[in-house]
């Protein structure tokens, strides 16, 4: 199993808010988690990716044969976990184009990996940037300062792009972007995805869905899945909404 | 030993002893001192001090064998160093040097009027033993690096310097302060900045642990003027930086900036001052710290905007990044306006790093360490890439990076 999430039980500030989540993803698979607000999808990214203000009461996570709970914050992104952030953190006098250069070198190390030089990290920044319609203007900015919701999100999947994580989590990237920009995104994720990685989408909404297809569909409800199946939920829930699952 | 009993026993050692006004002034000051004593409560020069060190010193001053030296390296650019607070008289078509004379005493004891109830530099003028004027001649564009250097350990250097940038004139003026002995240098800057010229003064503080620097200024500027000031502390040892400036004729600027860097025990004191006396004037008043183990620091920043000074413009802020649960920073911003037609504002954040920048880093791949240093070098970015010297601007970043490297 590629990331297998057994009974996981998690706390904040004395509120329990995920009871008991069992999730399992293989390789290769497009997952996406859709539930009302306050169901704990966002909590689940962020236990994922290892932040440290939330309590683990109950569970493990197994990610590429690790127990989750062993790796920091950096150890779990060098293993090739990759959180797109719902609201972006702005870091002014922190540039984009050494950050992430140092980025993907301390995944190139923590996997024997030579360096990547310069030279060769501004050809590929520069690649990944145009494909994703991002200005190289852009480029010399500080991460995320002064950037508009749309470039945002375009940004945290150009990182993405740039990293090419096993397991990418994407935390209501669709919220804020008009149509153009939400085409644009999705287009960047479809074609990341090969047989070799995995993808775990957290939404509201189908919209999205229609243009990044999950291979499954789970309803979180009160911090636990209370359905899984295909895209057809998804199309339930546009039509229903998510009252008939609480 | 009390303050009276110490001037009258070192007064044949100490400057303009024989002058009758600079007699009487002393005296007031000894009054000062009987009378109101060191008053923490009501004298903000005071507030946050380890007194005991600065009132109970023993007064030793040593004239040094080795002569300072003034070197003209390369056209309009001086090196000079400084020892014990003395500099040898130099003079060319563009600058001249002086030892500090009785009149420039009197001149600032009888003009000072933005702040004379500092009782640090009334030691100063109480005590004074070294010092000495530059005059940079009319519209002559000059560089001056200064090395201040203390030979011995207990020397307690009361230095009171002038500058004046007479009409057109411009000047870069670098200071270091890196001494490694257990001494105290108390230092006062006059600057007179006269019609159009300019002063962009870069300071430089990384003395050791035992060292106290007490530095001062007090610049005045004439119609269209700017006076610059950037000071980077990473000393260990305790510092002070006040600096007042008075903007008493049109269109002039002061520009009063600062980085400190502490840690372990260490302590600074800063504040600024600017008074506008004229209109169409602008400041600038922005002082940062960074603050780890049990450190601490004060900063008090003033705008005060005389009932004449329309159109003003003046800037004030202050923030801190605590590297520690033991450190701590009190920052308090004063703003006092007389005139209708101001543009002023002022701001404070202190507070520990960006735990969710520090989250978002490391889940890139950063290490916590990395990630730590990477938003501290990103919090005074914007300072260290105004400094228009290279050589000063690596200097600096090598010292930052020295200071990095103790964060843990």
């Amino acid at each position: 199993m590629f990331l297998e999430i057994k009974d996981l039980s998690v706390k904040i500030e004395n509120k329990n808010i995920l009871k008991s989540l069992n999730l399992n993803i293989n390789k290769g698979e497009v997952h996406a988690i859709m539930g009302p607000n306050g169901s704990g999808k966002s909590t689940l990214a962020n236990v994922l990716a290892g932040k440290e203000d939330y309590e683990i009461l109950n569970g493990r996570i197994n990610f590429k044969d690790n127990d989750l709970f062993d790796l920091n914050i950096e150890e779990r992104a060098q293993e090739g976990m990759f959180l797109a952030f719902q609201y972006p953190v702005e870091i002014p006098g922190v540039n984009i184009t050494p950050f992430l250069h140092s980025a993907v070198n301390s995944k190139r190390k923590r996997m024997n990996e030579e360096e990547i030089d310069n030279l060769s990290f501004a050809k590929l920044l520069k690649s990944k940037a145009s494909d994703l319609g991002i200005n190289i203007d852009m480029l010399k900015r500080s991460v995320n300062t002064g950037f508009s919701g749309g470039e945002k999100k375009r940004y945290e999947i150009l990182q993405m792009s740039i990293l090419n994580p096993d397991l990418a989590i994407l935390d209501e990237t669709d919220s804020g972007l008009d149509i153009d920009a939400l085409k644009i995104v999705t287009d960047g994720v479809n074609k990341l995805k090969t047989k070799e990685n995995s993808f775990l989408i957290i939404t509201h909404y189908q919209k999205l869905l229609d243009y990044i297809k999950p291979d499954y569909v789970h309803v979180m409800v009160n911090g636990s899945i209370v359905k899984s199946g295909g895209s057809e939920i998804a199309a339930e829930i546009e039509k229903d909404g998510f009252q008939k699952f609480q | 030993m009390n303050i009276q009993d110490k001037y009258l026993k070192n007064k044949k050692n100490i400057f303009f002893s024989e002058n009758k006004d600079i007699q009487t002034h002393r005296e007031k000051l000894i009054n000062i001192f009987e009378n109101d004593g060191f008053d923490k409560k009501n004298n903000e020069s005071l507030k946050n001090i380890n007194l005991k060190n600065f009132i109970d010193f023993e007064y030793r001053y040593l004239i040094s064998e080795e002569t300072s030296v003034v070197n003209n390296n390369q056209e309009n650019s001086y090196s000079i160093v400084s020892v014990n607070g003395q500099c040898l008289n130099f003079k060319d078509d563009k600058i001249e040097i002086t030892k500090i004379l009785d009149e420039d005493y009197n001149d600032f004891s009888k003009n000072n009027t933005i702040e004379n109830n500092d009782h640090f530099v009334n030691l100063n003028s109480l005590f004074l033993n070294s010092g000495f004027k530059i005059v940079i001649k009319k519209n002559n564009n000059i560089k001056i690096k200064i090395s201040n250097i203390i030979t011995d350990d207990d020397l307690t250097i009361f230095q009171k310097n002038n500058y004046i940038c007479e009409e057109g004139s411009s000047l870069n003026l670098i200071e270091e302060y890196e001494n490694k002995n257990n001494s105290t240098l108390n230092i006062l800057n006059v600057i007179k900045l006269e019609k159009n010229s300019q002063l962009n003064h870069l300071l430089i503080q990384d003395n050791s642990l035992n060292h106290s620097l007490i530095i001062t200024s007090h610049s005045s500027c004439k119609k269209d003027s700017t006076y610059t000031q950037k000071v980077y502390n990473f000393s260990e040892g305790y510092v002070r930086n006040f600096h007042y400036s008075e903007l008493i004729e049109a269109n002039s600027e002061a520009d009063l900036q600062g980085i400190f860097f502490l840690k372990d025990n260490n302590t600074s004191n800063n504040k600024t001052f600017v008074k506008h006396l004229a209109e169409d004037c602008k400041s600038n008043q922005v002082y940062k710290g960074i603050l780890n183990d049990s450190s601490k620091a004060t900063y008090f920043s003033n705008t005060h905007v005389d009932q004449v000074a329309q159109k003003t413009e003046g800037y004030q802020l202050s923030k801190g990044i605590l590297l520690s649960d033991n450190a701590s920073y009190f920052s308090k911003p004063e703003l006092k306006i007389y005139a209708d037609d101001v543009k002023c504002s002022h701001g404070s954040t202190i507070g520990p790093i960006d735990e969710n920048a520090i989250f978002y880093l490391r889940s890139r791949g950063m290490s916590k360490i990395a990630a730590t240093k990477i938003l501290i070098s990103s919090f005074i970015n914007e300072e260290l890439n105004s400094i228009d010297n290279e050589q000063m601007s690596e200097i600096i970043q090598k010292k930052l990076i020295r200071y990095l490297s103790k964060v843990k």
